[in-house]
């Protein structure tokens, strides 16, 4: 299991557009991904788990995956939301 | 007297027309259902028309894309993602144990999510609701083979309390001559692809939606919000002449956009936008303009909490040029100071801002601001034309400085193994009196000049044009300005370089008359003022403009010539 934690910095947070981009990139690994915020956890594949998260500007996520390609699925996650979802 | 119901009105125009009440009653075809006897083939149909329906959506995301509507495409991008959530799936199958019944138990998946993101309370979770109840209603109707409407020959006026997206979306733009909404938000994805496609729109109407009935003739104001139902002949006579203005002057201007801009006797005067954004292109490529005469790059800078990356900027960048279809893209560096700060600069105040440390000054100083521009524009200029203009100039040593450091920024590049363009344009605004008198010398250094002309009034007639009590003083032709834009022009033309204006004046019909008779290449201004600065040129001669540019150059005063081209353009 590899897991990374970081804070979300773009204005919108994960909403809209970027959650979009977040469950397509973690749908692209075959290991299970998680995500972990306000004391729950989700399933980082699912939309509208994540969207019900209200994961606003600000908030601190881990990010947890399980399987093959884990360390390549923590990497590609945090990269795009230390990118800011390339929004500003 | 016709009944008038009160919105707001979000997206301008008047639309007129019958309402097609949208958001179908599937009661009666649920009614009609027949599920299959065996739960597990039951549960087989949902997934099914989950794949089957994602499908769907992925190929009209495909047609979108292709048409360019890439806002609709995002948002059926989301739809699609939700038909294959898992948590949906999961839903569905919970509701089915219990209700036997494959699209009922999408309804009730769909409706149960969108409860729970109403519960958040907030407008953004509550306009997702709207999509996820859209999501449910198209898989259901699949299920329940009942097709999607479809349009007459007439353009209706679509009309409901939530209308679905998907409704709007897969509807021909041609076919919807405006929209209604109950519910207030502003944030509907709805309203979003409405305004993508220019559609008058209505929200907020409330309960009075139901006095609205399918069918009824309708007009509607969408910069008023007001909607007339079953109008008057009187009624309807107090908005024909406003749809038949607007409709006159979209079609003219559609029809002037086309056409190119040249005199009667075949003087061409190149004619581009100036935008904040990379999305302002298609705005302005809707007027006619030939490409970007000014891109402020300050949008880049403004809002942030820390400087821009290079990536940032590249990505905007980039954008702009490609969507400018192989016209020049000219992007102005930083043109920030004192007046405009940016907390992460940390410029401390100064007491004359406008005579301080800014525009070009800060960029020379601080090359960990401005090396990251310049390589992100020499990067964006592989993918079509692009230009760097320089601000505030006002000798020869600073052109210097910045050519040495876009050589500099190249060799980075080419170490980092980063793609850029050799053949990027360096040029400079002509906005302080210094630069204007020395351009027959900065010619020599630059590809081209771009006249900046709110500065280059207030500098040179040193007037503030935010100062109330002296503002009669502030005038574009003044003689001062229009000699020292005379020279610029002449100095341009005489060393093989091209000379345009980006400031004000260049929206101004009379003065793009002139400009054009001095020699100007190139005028830059907002999209919307195109149209009548085409139209001004079109219609002249270069003679005759040469004639009264002439006479003009001859007053002595700038409220005489005023005065004068007015009488004789």
């Amino acid at each position: 299991m590899t897991e990374a934690t970081m804070t979300i910095e773009n204005k919108t947070g994960i909403h809209a557009r970027p959650a979009s981009i977040f469950v397509q990139t973690a749908s692209k690994f075959k290991s299970k991904v998680q995500i972990k915020a306000k004391g729950k956890t989700v399933d980082a594949k699912s939309i509208l788990m994540i969207m019900s998260m209200g994961l606003v500007k600000g908030t601190e996520i881990t990010i947890i995956a399980d399987g093959p390609d884990e360390g390549d699925a923590v990497k590609a996650l945090q990269d795009l939301v230390e990118s800011k979802f390339g929004e500003e | 007297m016709a009944e008038i119901v009160k919105g707001k009105g979000v997206i301008a125009g008047i639309a007129i027309g019958k309402i097609m009440l949208a958001g179908q009653n599937l009661d009666g075809y649920l009614m009609a259902y027949q599920p299959d006897g065996d739960l597990d083939a039951e549960k087989k149909k949902a997934t099914d028309a989950l794949d089957k329906v994602a499908e769907i959506l992925q190929s009209n995301i495909e047609k979108l894309q292709a048409d360019g509507g890439a806002e609709q495409a995002a948002i059926m991008e989301a739809h699609r993602m939700m038909v294959q959530d898992p948590m949906l799936a999961e839903n569905i199958n919970t509701q089915l144990d219990e209700l036997h019944n494959a699209p009922k138990a999408v309804l009730a998946a769909a409706e149960d999510q969108a409860k729970q993101f109403e519960a958040m309370d907030n407008e953004y979770f509550a306009a997702r609701a709207v999509d996820l109840r859209d999501v449910g209603k198209r898989i259901a109707k699949y299920l329940l083979g009942v097709k999607e409407p479809e349009i007459g020959d007439g353009a209706v006026i679509l009309c409901g309390q939530e209308i679905e997206p998907s409704v709007i979306a897969g509807l021909p733009s041609d076919k919807i001559a405006g929209v209604i909404l109950g519910a207030g938000s502003t944030t509907a994805h709805a309203v979003i692809i409405a305004k993508a496609r220019a559609i008058p729109t209505v929200v907020g109407v409330g309960s009075a939606i139901e006095k609205i009935a399918d069918g009824d003739a309708v007009i509607l104001d969408g910069e008023k919000g007001d909607i007339v139902i079953r109008p008057s002949d009187e009624d309807r006579a107090g908005y024909a002449e406003r749809i038949k203005k607007q409709a006159e002057l979209k079609a003219y201007y559609e029809e002037l956009a086309k056409l190119p801009t040249v005199t009667q006797d075949g003087v061409k005067v190149q004619l581009m936008a100036n935008i904040g954004s990379p999305d302002d292109v298609d705005n302005a490529n809707k007027y006619g303009a030939e490409g970007v005469g000014l891109f402020r790059s300050e949008f880049v800078f403004m809002g942030k909490q820390d400087i821009p990356t290079e990536d940032e900027q590249f990505k905007a960048y980039k954008e702009a040029v490609e969507k400018c279809n192989g016209n020049l893209c000219v992007i102005r560096t930083m043109d920030i100071g004192g007046d405009k700060p940016l907390p992460y600069l940390q410029i401390p105040p100064e007491e004359n801002p406008f005579l301080g440390f800014r525009a070009v000054r800060i960029s020379l100083k601080r090359h960990e601001l401005f090396m990251p521009q310049l390589k992100a524009i020499l990067r964006a200029g592989v993918f079509g034309k692009a230009a760097i203009m320089v601000p505030m100039v006002i000798n020869v040593a600073e052109i210097l400085a910045v050519k040495k450091l876009v050589e500099e920024a190249k060799v980075e590049l080419a170490h980092e193994g980063k793609a850029y363009s050799d053949n990027v344009q360096i040029g400079i605004m002509v906005e302080t009196p210094a630069a204007a008198v020395m351009t027959p010398v900065l010619a020599k250094y630059v590809d081209f000049f771009s006249i900046g002309t709110n500065d280059l009034v207030q500098y040179t007639l040193a007037v503030d044009r935010g100062n109330a009590n002296i503002s009669y003083l502030y005038n574009h032709f003044n003689p001062a300005v229009l000699r020292l834009i005379q020279l610029t022009i002449k100095s341009a033309r005489e060393n093989g370089i091209w000379a345009g204006m980006c400031g004000e004046m260049a929206s101004d019909p009379y003065a793009a008359v002139i400009l054009m008779a001095m020699g100007i290449n190139e005028l830059s201004m907002s999209a919307p003022s195109i149209p009548r600065v085409k139209e001004k040129l079109r219609a002249i001669t270069s003679k005759r403009a040469e004639e009264i540019l002439e006479v003009i150059m001859g007053l002595e005063d700038g409220d005489d010539v005023k005065a004068q081209l007015n009488k004789l353009i």
